[in-house]
């Protein structure tokens, strides 16, 4: 039986490591395919890998779903229900920068290489008239080291996923202040197939009937997306693609 | 000619009676209270059009804010917003911009169900879909005070250009 690439962007809580390999076996096991999952280590080993070739799946960022559709010949067909892709702005509890606009020019942002978290970030902090270039960066291993940065007063704010924020305890929680989370709704990670894959119908049903069962249901929960996937149409990734073109500048 | 947008509600409070005259010569009167809304914090006012500037698709941000049941906004023009403040040239470079394939950003004053109003920071695309332009999205993010005072004065002067 052939093997099947599957790539999921790295950008997830490591706490997510072990619902990625429950979700690969069931699809499997389901779908009555031979998959291989890849997971790289950062963005730039995920580019790497994609245009090495044959990878036939991938759980893109929205971000990275725009040039996949657009460029390089792959197409939607599902994605979480009610996950959106969201990030926080934080600081210190004791910082005093309460609210946005404490922010000053020359402030340093902790935050782990994402991206799509600094764009959206940045359109936030445009409200109150900080841009890119009146910001530090400080670019961390992971966002728990992103979070330590502010507590201990060595960056003022720290950019977060907000999936990952929430997943902090409490103490780490207490001992920082949302400035704000986003609330953009339509903008979401997406299950891609390249467009030639031959078993997308079988695959597809067997993502979109995970959520059915108890094992199913288990390891959507270890995902983090409780209520499974939904199927996306051309046109609900177009929009979404669209929808993000507005956010680059 | 479309088919007119009802006149507004007279609000209770005070308010300034205008009446505005749109690009496919229909007319409406409005109200303008001069109050104003505050942007909803992390969130996009999304819509969508077709090609006449028709209102196809609006997010929840949008029908809050504007005030508008959902029924009142699908089908009718996007000019329902048009506030009497915003000069005709901010639109027609708007549309130029758009209709030519591009992207365009810009200051938009909009005035609610109630005559308050809202700014927004607005990016418009074309809606590409296998070559060719099927329609328009705009996406609003909100705008720092400064930017918003810098463009009340470039509309007022604008609109005082447009009126000699
Ligand atoms: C996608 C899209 C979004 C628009 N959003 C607005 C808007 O929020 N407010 C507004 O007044 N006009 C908006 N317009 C422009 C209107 O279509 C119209 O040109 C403008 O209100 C001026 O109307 P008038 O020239 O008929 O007076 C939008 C146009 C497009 C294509």
């Amino acid at each position: 039986m052939t093997t099947h690439n599957m790539l999921i962007a790295p950008d997830f809580s490591p706490d997510r490591f072990a619902g990625w390999h429950m979700f690969n076996t069931l699809i499997q096991k389901r779908a009555n395919l031979n998959m291989h999952l890849n997971i790289p280590a950062s963005h730039a080993e995920q580019e790497q890998v994609i245009s090495a070739g044959d990878i036939q799946i991938i759980y893109a960022n929205p971000f990275d779903a725009a040039t996949l559709i657009r460029e390089q010949g792959y197409r939607a067909i599902a994605r979480p229900i009610g996950k959106s892709d969201e990030m926080v702005i934080a600081a210190a509890a004791n910082s005093a920068i309460s609210r946005l606009e404490d922010i000053q020019a020359g402030a340093t942002v902790a935050m782990a290489d994402n991206r799509d978290v600094k764009l959206i970030g940045l359109r936030l902090l445009e409200a109150v008239d900080i841009e890119a270039s009146d910001l530090n960066w400080d670019v961390t291993e992971t966002y728990q080291a992103a979070a330590r940065k502010v507590i201990k007063g060595e960056a003022q704010v720290a950019f977060f996923l907000a999936e990952i924020f929430h997943s902090f305890s409490r103490l780490t929680k207490t001992q920082l202040s949302v400035l704000i989370e986003s609330d953009l709704a339509d903008i979401s990670h997406v299950l891609l197939v390249k467009e030639d894959f031959p078993d997308a119908p079988i695959f597809l049903e067997a993502i979109l009937s995970l959520h059915n069962d108890d094992d199913g249901k288990e390891a959507l929960a270890e995902l983090g997306m409780p209520q499974g996937f939904e199927p996306m149409s051309e046109e609900d990734a177009e929009f979404m693609i669209d929808l993000m073109q507005t956010l680059l500048d | 000619m479309g088919s007119p947008i009802p006149d507004a509600h007279k609000p209770d409070m005070p308010a300034e009676q205008i009446t505005m005259t749109y690009h496919d010569g229909t007319s409406r009167t409005v109200y303008d209270t001069g109050i104003e809304r505050p942007y909803p914090d992390g969130k996009l006012i999304v819509s969508r059009t077709n090609l006449d500037g028709i209102i196809t698709h609006v997010n929840d941000a949008f029908i809050e804010i504007s005030g508008y049941h959902v029924d009142e906004l699908i089908g009718q023009q996007h000019y329902i917003l048009r506030h009497p403040d915003m000069p005709k040239a901010a639109y027609k470079d708007l549309w130029s911009t758009a209709e030519s394939g591009q992207k365009w950003h810009g200051y938009v004053k909009n005035l609610c169900k109630d005559g308050s109003h809202y700014w927004v920071y607005a990016t418009v695309v074309p809606n590409v879909r296998r070559g060719e332009t099927v329609g328009y999205t705009s996406v609003r993010r909100k705008p720092s005070r400064s930017k918003i005072e810098a463009a009340m004065t470039q509309y007022a002067q604008m609109k005082q250009d447009e009126e000699c």
